[in-house]
């Protein structure tokens, strides 16, 4: 997204009401804060994604950095199960926490590997023999 | 014992027979008959031993056996016991006491639904190899884990500077859709989603491939999963269009997203909008109710007038019909206005 680099906000304190309950919270452009944050943390999944928000600087934001060590909700129960893509999710999520990663996904080869390996990974996995 | 006897009885009928033929010689006169009861008992008597070697034989087989199954009785008495034994103490065992938890917090049904959500975006669908050779046996596992490969690959690029060619994608300049711009040279090429990948290991053995691959034009029409290509992530497209990017177009468009809900917005406005045309709609019926109660007083006065002027019309006939006859009793004013064909309405 193309807000400013250091508009991020401070982090919420308590992950979003399920969609099952009848929270009325209020929205964020018609969207509630559980679906906002979903569909952020599986974007991260995405390394061109990532390579971009390292490029806008988001990923030396110390308050970015608080919000993605926030986002590790997305690792249990019961908003786990919310994930459609939870591999390369859980595991950007795990990567996002290191400094060292987030220092070098800015690098667009590393980006690119991730993008290869990822895709190869994703019809050899199954794969007989 | 019955062979015993019988062999007693053999030896008695040997030595009768041999002190018979020892008192023939002795008086000189031996006799043939004797000498052949004697061969013939002392074949008796060798059969005899004979059936005694086999008796003796089957006694020594029996005690043999005997011993045999003293020893499995033994054995089968041990093999008891020790059954027994164990179990006692199966039985003594304290067992673990069964866990009244469920043991997963999710039900088969859940699982199979988060099963059936997900592998849409888990699995590739039949057919899109990502440019994989699916003939070429399986690499090995690598060695290393997916920590050192991953921090062995980047050592070098750590003083790269930043390429903007992945981060211009997601700006606002582009956020209509459009196919991201080329990259530099140096950047490959990983935004197309209709394009496969051609950077995929380079050892794919291709020469088989190319050999039975179809022209291209050909390609494209028989197999509508030409060229596609499986990411399991979020694409671009997918990012663009969902709910984050419909706030940087709110933040973009100066409104705060923040408790604005475009979806109520429209409702209120269509509900403004409706509200309106009800107005609109109320005051034309009332104008044309309005319009219409007029037409009907006009047209009831009219009928009235009608009335009062056949009224009027008819009661001159009658004077005339009776001024042919009789005089009339009574002066009536006719008015001016007799004509029955006028209308004037």
């Amino acid at each position: 997204m193309e807000s400013g680099p250091m508009s991020v906000d401070s982090a919420p304190l308590e992950p979003p009401a399920l969609p099952e309950g009848n929270a009325n919270e209020p929205t964020h452009g018609g969207h509630s804060r559980f679906e906002v944050e979903l569909e952020f943390v599986q974007s991260l999944a995405n390394p061109e994604y990532l390579n971009y928000l390292a490029s806008r600087k988001f990923l030396t934001n110390p308050a970015f950095i608080a919000y993605l060590d926030y986002l590790q909700y997305w690792t249990r129960p019961p908003y786990l199960k919310y994930l459609t893509y939870p591999t390369s999710t859980l595991k950007t999520l795990e990567l996002l926490q290191q400094e060292k990663f987030r220092q070098d996904i800015i690098s667009p080869d590393l980006a690119h590997m991730m993008i290869m390996e990822g895709m190869k990974t994703a019809v050899e996995w199954h794969r007989e023999g | 014992m019955a062979k015993n006897g019988e062999l007693d009885a053999c030896f008695e009928r040997l030595e009768k027979s041999l002190d018979k033929m020892i008192d023939s010689i002795a008086k000189g006169n031996p006799s043939e008959a004797i000498a052949e009861e004697l061969v013939a008992c002392q074949n008796d008597l060798q059969g005899s031993m004979k059936l005694i070697e086999t008796w003796q034989n089957n006694e020594a087989r029996l005690q043999q056996l005997r011993q045999e199954v003293s020893l499995f009785d033994t054995q089968i008495k041990d093999i008891m016991s020790s059954l027994w034994n164990i179990r006692k103490e199966v039985k003594a065992t304290q067992t673990t006491p069964t866990a009244t938890t469920k043991k997963h917090q999710f039900t088969t049904a859940e699982l199979l639904a988060f099963a059936r959500r997900i592998s849409r975006n888990t699995l590739p669908a039949p057919g899109v190899t990502n440019g994989v050779d699916m003939t070429a046996p399986k690499p090995p596992p690598p060695n290393a884990d997916a920590d050192d490969s991953f921090r062995l690959q980047s050592q070098p690029t750590q003083n790269q500077t930043p390429n903007t060619s992945f981060g211009a994608s997601f700006g606002p300049g582009i956020t209509s859709g459009s196919t991201p711009g080329p990259v530099s040279a140096a950047t490959p090429n990983t935004v197309n989603d209709t394009q496969p990948s051609t950077q995929l290991p380079p050892s794919q053995p291709t020469k088989t491939v190319t050999e039975e691959k179809l022209p291209e034009h050909i390609e494209h029409g028989i197999n509508p999963r030409h060229g596609a290509v499986f990411y399991p992530w979020p694409t671009q497209e997918h990012i663009r269009s969902g709910a984050l990017a419909s706030l940087q177009r709110l933040i973009d468009a100066g409104i705060d997203p923040k408790g604005y809900d475009p979806g109520e917005v429209e409702r209120k406005k269509q509900e403004e909008e409706q509200a309106r045309k009800d107005a609109e709609e109320r005051a034309r019926q009332e104008r044309e109710a309005a319009e219409q109660r007029m037409r009907e007083e006009r047209e009831r006065m009219a009928r009235e007038r009608e009335l009062a002027r056949q009224r009027e019309g008819g009661s001159d006939r009658r004077d005339s019909v009776a001024v042919g006859s009789a005089k009339p009793k009574q002066f009536t004013f006719l008015g001016a206005d007799d004509d029955d064909d006028d209308d004037d309405d």
